[in-house]
């Protein structure tokens, strides 16, 4: 049985200075053609297409919105936003989907977050990502044993393949420690 | 015989140009119509087939009334009209003026074969070694710089493309006719002098171009250069930017103003490119960039060199101009071509498939893969390629390729037999016309078309067997793959090229996208008073809305040309009036044009003289060398005026290339021209030379077809065409737009008008309708429209009052009317039109009439203008679209409702921008420009949901409020919405009763809207000449397309009143009474409606300016009371005797 989707009459859900409004801008003159479902290479791994996700952005759906792993899936390929027929900047728009999820903390998307965060910091300290002290970091913050066997037969394919530096590697020459302190700068509100 | 003098300039013979020409030729003005190619129809020529019927029916744009005037075979083949002047590979150059004085200046291309030479014979094409791109098959083919534009156009000689020509002469010495001469000198007498003060600069620059025929000069300064054109005529000067002593600039600026007649082109390094701009603004006229090869600088020169080679201007004085500039097409291959044009082979675009269903086309009609040769089985069509595409700045429908997919579609189907798999991928589904809905659902239901509502973004090719591969997405959001034979792309409109020069000089304003603007509620009416607008300059369009706009421009144009004085002049004419021959004995002067030695070649001249003078009504056979030859054409008048024969056949080839002159011939003797016949020998015994036959079976051909022509104007009966007396008044049926439009059209050129309207004021939906999408005001519209008819010397308008009946014909109809009073009264005119209007369709659907909150479009307007709707206080509206609409038994979209909700909501989100407003609907039938106003609403946060036709939304309504459930597709579940107001979009209904349309000879369709003659060709004219419509009761249109209908119908009848007597064709139907039973099968045959039954005398009568002279009614006649002029019994028996004898 399909559950009814009640629209509130006063846009509640959305409003103005609701962090999900500048998304709703952002594609506005969506007429859903598909163009980006279509497009997209990760949409199989979706539980929502792209073209649904921006369809429950435009109905303003939040809950059902950031219940999605849509917009986590999105690797930022920008195929959808090249062939686009009215020109949204979709890439754009889920990479803002995502800051929200992210800066909201929210639960549903604890180990994305997580992994986001500790590859950046290995890349902030190195210049590049040190595989071994991301994942030994990243297992240790999800604080689930679980996790790390997840990803141990990907693990060993990658070590066998030498694509793992097991070695603790030396401090980057060139750090990247004043284009990250540029981009909080930039990103953090006056 | 009373004549318009007034002339008018037709620019663009396409479908559109020919229209208007006809038009304005049929009501009397004399018109000149250019086209810059070397042929008539535009893109009409490319295409075979068109929907409705799948046929093409272009022919059936050739006057209906004094038809002689004009050639009567396929329009396709070529256009005669005596007052149309056609002058091809022509451009305009400038118009200056003002209305009714336009001094035009036209430009000829070079044209190399004399056309009334070449006899098409095509031996040029063998010899000349120059391959291209064949325009005329869209790029599929290849053809030879001689060439032929279209393969079936008569008189059909070869052109040569001067562009690509290198003047090797390999066509000149072929030629057999000595048709073709090349300038030969040409280019050598094209100077060029060459500035630089290097040397290498200098060397290179004048063997590339000695190279190519040019004379080239070389000066090492400025001051060289000054010296060397005081002493010799240059053309063209190549000038360097930077040059010790005395700099380009310098040397321009001494040189401009003594040479004027010398073009510069500044040559510059990168750095300097500024300076050079500057020097284009003394007076260069382009410049170079250094360094450049052959491949830049050659193209540019010849450029300039075609430009002088183009023939000197020709000035011409024009009332009016009627700009029909066409259109040009997305090219796919640009941008970023993910579907893979011009890389995979089997990815067409959709002009280019019309040549591969035409049987004129690269493959013969030959549905085959393009590579292997195998026939096609699988092809699918993806719209909106170019269009509705914001990243390609094309934020506009194309309007007509829904359409057009759908009929390609069709035709492959039915030239594959069935064995096609067809699929056309859409957006929306853009089937706004008049009965477009039915042909879709017909193509889907019944011959299995497969529409899939899915955007394709990318065209994969598979790499082994060369299948195209393409994956979309269903609505669900199931991704899928499919391979396909071949995609087409129906690619979407772009301006012309140069639409900006043309908008510059003929001083015409474009809109932001490039096409002609139009004024405010006018389709035609450009910037620029008395420059009309016709076809898809302003926009792409389909055969019926160009030819409709096309008659709407001929009426504005016409009307200027009234305003100037320019008609009912009489015409100077040594007009002879013809002797009568009917009581003398047929004596036939039979004159043979040898065509130089051909006939003779083939032929025994002496025994086609031995056998034709057997007959001793034949007076004498003579032959000319070349009776198309001026020369040969004054020997065969000198013969003429000799043995003054009262009948004379002329053995030729292309009669129809005749008509004119054999008109002014009978006009200068006295002979009726219907006493001189053409008939074709030349492809005759051309034929049989090709086949090799005996040269006594060659001879026997040629005199039998002789005999046949002798046999045919022995039994001619030479009276004069008859015609019928025209009551010079026009009465108009409905005062809405439409019809004050009309009537204000015809009074214009000073004829009565009767304006009936059952209403007690004029103005019809004007009354209500506040606004526009595009913004303009419709009630100012009214208000200038409604005074300027009730001032009107010519109109007599009658309020509340209805008609009563009519009888009658064209020429002469009787219609009483009667009043609120009753009191009857009978008017009497020559032509009627119907513009009775349409209204809001009433509904019981999704609870209208249980709410107040419920309302239709029409309400929520007057509500809105009234004020008691007070938009501030609505929090949420909902619009439910094609309600009742698009399904049986009103099966049509009402074309208007999606516009009228985008202004609906965009208004409201004006007044009131926290509104929320959702739009259901099942296709958005925004067409044409309509299109940015549907993305405006989308990015007002107009919420826009589709719904399925089986899945209708569900509503729910109390006193206050409404609750719509509707399944969003895109995300399938229901949706709840709250709202304050529903709007239903209820659609439009004719006015139009069938008594009232019957009792004018017209009749009605399916949905009671008037039922045209011909929905593409003939679009506002009844099958039943003299009867017209337009507005509203013609089909659902807004208020420019309704007015522009009715000024088409306007048009219409000043063909017919514009006469005072209406000449009827040659060949018409008569009636031998004594014969006759009254058994009223001619009747019932006549597909012109031209017979009628007479009561009181128990006749039979033909109205023979109905009559097209179809024979039906002699074909049915029982009794041979029934026959054709022309087309006696005994001649055709005699005719056919000669023939096989």
């Amino acid at each position: 049985m399909k559950t009814a989707t009640n629209l509130d009459v006063y846009y509640e859900a959305v409003s103005a200075s609701d962090k999900l409004a500048p998304i709703q801008e952002m594609i506005r003159a969506c007429m859903q053609c598909g163009t980006c479902t279509g497009s997209c290479p990760n949409a199989f791994a979706m539980d929502y297409t792209p073209r649904q996700l921006w369809r429950l952005v435009l109905l303003g759906q939040k809950d059902e919105i950031f219940r999605s792993k849509t917009f986590s899936l999105c690797s930022d390929c920008y195929l959808c936003t090249l062939r686009c027929p009215r020109g949204l900047h979709l890439t754009e728009a889920m990479d803002a989907l995502k800051q929200i999820a992210a800066g909201e903390n929210r639960a549903e998307y604890k180990y994305s977050i997580l992994f986001n965060k500790n590859f950046m910091q290995s890349v902030r300290r190195h210049g590049r990502v040190k595989e071994m002290e991301f994942m030994t970091n990243y297992f240790t913050a999800v604080k689930n044993p679980l996790v790390p066997f997840r990803f141990a037969s990907l693990g060993i394919k990658l070590i066998a393949k030498g694509k793992v530096s097991v070695s603790w590697l030396p401090k980057a020459r060139f750090p990247l420690e004043k284009i990250f302190q540029k981009v909080n700068e930039l990103e953090t509100p006056p | 015989m009373a004549r318009k003098i007034g002339k008018a300039l037709v620019v663009g013979a396409g479908i559109a140009g020919i229209r208007a020409a006809l038009d304005l030729a049929e009501s009397g003005y004399g018109v000149i119509l250019i086209d810059k190619s070397p042929h008539i129809g535009g893109i009409l020529s490319q295409l075979d087939y068109q929907f409705p019927t799948d046929h093409c029916g272009m022919c059936k744009m050739l006057p209906l009334v004094d038809r002689d005037a004009s050639s009567q075979y396929c329009l396709r083949k070529g256009l005669f009209h005596e007052n149309i002047d056609i002058t091809l590979s022509t451009e305009l150059v400038s118009i200056k003026g003002e209305p009714g004085q336009f001094q035009v200046m036209l430009k000829e291309h070079p044209n190399w074969v004399t056309s009334d030479l070449c006899t098409g014979c095509g031996e040029c094409v063998d010899a000349c070694p120059i391959e291209v791109p064949d325009e005329f098959n869209s790029g599929l083919g290849t053809r030879k710089a001689i060439y032929l534009p279209i393969p079936h156009a008569i008189p059909n000689p070869y052109v040569i493309d001067y562009t690509v020509c290198t003047r090797c002469g390999a066509c000149e010495e072929m030629c057999p006719t000595g048709a073709i001469k090349i300038p030969e000198k040409a280019r050598g007498d094209f100077r060029i002098l060459v500035v630089d003060d290097e040397l290498i600069v200098r060397d290179s620059l004048k063997e590339w171009l000695a190279e190519e025929g040019f004379a080239v000069d070389m000066a090492a300064s400025g001051q060289e250069a000054i010296e060397q054109l005081s002493q010799q005529t240059y053309q063209l000067m190549l000038l360097d930017l930077k040059m010790p002593e005395m700099d380009g600039v310098e040397v321009l600026q001494k040189t401009i103003d003594e040479f004027p007649d010398l073009d510069v082109v500044m040559m510059t390094a990168y750095a300097t490119v500024e300076t050079a701009v500057e020097a284009m603004k003394i007076g260069a006229l382009d410049y170079l960039v250094k360094p450049f090869d052959p491949e830049t600088l050659i193209p540019m020169v010849k450029r300039l060199y075609q430009e002088r080679a183009a023939s000197e201007g020709r000035q011409i004085e024009v009332g009016a101009v009627v700009l029909c500039g066409g259109t040009a097409f997305f090219d796919p291959a640009s941008g970023k071509n993910t579907f893979g044009y011009g890389i995979f082979p089997n990815v067409v675009t959709h002009l280019e498939f019309e040549r591969l269903l035409s049987g004129t086309g690269p493959y013969h009609g030959q549905l085959v893969r393009l590579g292997d040769g195998q026939a096609l089985q699988k092809i699918a069509w993806i719209q909106c390629v170019g269009s509705r595409d914001l990243q390609l700045e094309a934020d506009y429908c194309s309007n007509i390729c829904c359409m057009a997919a759908i009929k390609q579609a069709l035709v492959a189907k039915q030239k594959a037999r069935g064995n096609l798999d067809t699929t056309i991928f859409y957006m929306d589904m853009r089937t706004f016309g008049k009965s477009f809905e039915r042909y879709r659902q017909q193509a889907e239901a019944k011959h299995g078309v497969r529409l899939k509502r899915a955007r394709i973004h990318t065209v994969d090719r598979h790499a082994a067997c060369g299948d195209l591969i393409l994956r979309g997405v269903d609505l669900a959001g199931q991704s899928s793959e499919e391979r396909f034979d071949m995609v087409v792309l129906t690619v979407g409109q772009r301006p012309i090229g140069g639409a900006n020069d043309l908008s510059e000089l003929a001083g015409i304003e474009l809109n932001s996208l490039g096409f002609a603007q139009t004024e405010a509620f006018s389709l035609t009416r450009s910037s620029r008073s008395g420059i009309e607008l016709g076809g898809s300059f302003t926009g792409l369009k389909d055969i019926s809305d160009s030819v409709v706009q096309a008659s709407a421009a001929a009426l504005n144009a016409s009307r200027i040309l009234h305003a100037a004085g320019g008609s009912l002049a009489l015409k100077s004419s040594s007009f002879i009036p013809s002797t009568d021959v009917l009581r003398e004995v047929p004596r036939i002067l039979v004159i043979v044009c040898t065509c130089g030695v051909r006939l003779p070649a083939a032929v025994d001249t002496q025994k086609v003289i031995e056998q034709l003078t057997a007959d001793p009504l034949v007076d004498g056979v003579d032959f000319v060398e070349q009776t198309c030859t001026a020369a040969g054409w004054e020997h065969l008048e000198k013969r003429v005026a000799e043995s003054k024969p009262n009948r004379i056949l002329i053995g030729s080839c292309l009669p129809y290339v005749y008509k004119r002159k054999i008109k002014d011939l009978g006009q200068r003797i006295g002979l009726n021209p219907s006493l001189i016949d053409v008939v074709d020998l030349a492809s005759e015994y051309q034929k049989h030379v090709l086949e090799k036959e005996p040269k006594e079976f060659i001879t026997q051909n040629v005199t039998s077809k002789l005999e046949m022509g002798i046999a045919r104007l022995k039994w001619i009966e030479p009276s004069a065409p008859p015609d019928i007396p025209v009551i010079q008044r026009a009465l108009v049926i409905g005062g809405g737009v439409a019809g004050m439009t009309a009537a204000l059209a015809i009074a214009d050129h000073g004829f009565q008008v009767d304006l009936v309207e059952q209403n007690d004021r004029l103005g019809g939906n004007l009354n209500w309708l506040e606004r526009t999408l595009d913004g303009h005001q419709p009630t100012e519209l009214l208000q200038q429209t409604r005074t300027s008819v009730e001032k009107h010397p010519q109109i007599q308008v009658h309020t509340q009052t209805r008609v009563v009946r009519s009888t009658g014909e064209v020429g002469h109809f009787q219609t009483t009317i009667t009043d609120a009073q009753n009191t009857e009264q009978t008017l009497d005119h020559a032509v009627t039109i119907l513009a009775t209007g349409g209204r809001e369709a009433a509904t019981s659907a999704y609870g209208y009439g249980t709410s107040p909150v419920i309302v239709t479009q029409k309400e929520l307007e007057e509500k809105l203008s009234n004020q008691p709707l007070d938009a501030t206080q609505l929090h949420s509206i909902a619009m439910i679209q094609c309600v009742d609409s698009r399904e049986e038994p009103r099966n049509y979209c009402s074309r208007v409702c999606c516009a009228n909700a985008l202004k609906h909501a965009l208004h409201l989100k004006e007044i009131n921008p926290d509104i929320q407003i959702y739009i259901l609907y099942r296709d958005m039938m925004t067409y044409g420009f309509d299109e940015s106003y549907y993305t405006r609403a989308r990015k007002a946060n107009v919420i826009f949901i589709q719904y399925q036709f089986t899945e209708k939304p569900q509503v729910m309504a109390n006193q206050e409020s409404v609750r719509v459930t509707v399944i969003d597709s895109i995300i399938n579940r229901p949706i709840q919405i709250e709202a304050d107001l529903l709007v239903l979009a209820t659609g439009i209904i004719p006015n139009l009763p069938t008594q009232l349309a019957e009792t004018f000879g017209a009749s009605v369709d399916e949905d009671g809207f008037f039922q045209e003659a011909d929905s593409k060709w003939r679009p506002v004219d009844s099958l039943k000449e003299g009867v017209f419509a337009c507005g509203l009761a013609h089909s659902p249109r807004n208020i420019a397309e309704s007015i522009t209908t009715a000024e088409a119908a306007a048009q219409r009848t000043l063909r017919i009143l514009g006469h005072e007597r209406l000449s009827a064709g040659k060949v018409v139907a008569n009636v031998h009474h004594s014969l006759c039973s009254l058994c009223e099968r001619c009747i019932d045959a006549c597909p012109y409606r031209a017979r009628s039954i007479d009561m009181d005398q128990d006749r039979v009568l033909v109205n023979p300016a109905m009559c097209q002279g179809c024979g039906s009614c002699a074909a049915i006649c029982p009794n041979g009371a029934s026959v054709l002029e022309g087309f006696l019994e005994q001649q055709m028996l005699e005719m056919i005797d000669a023939a096989i004898g």
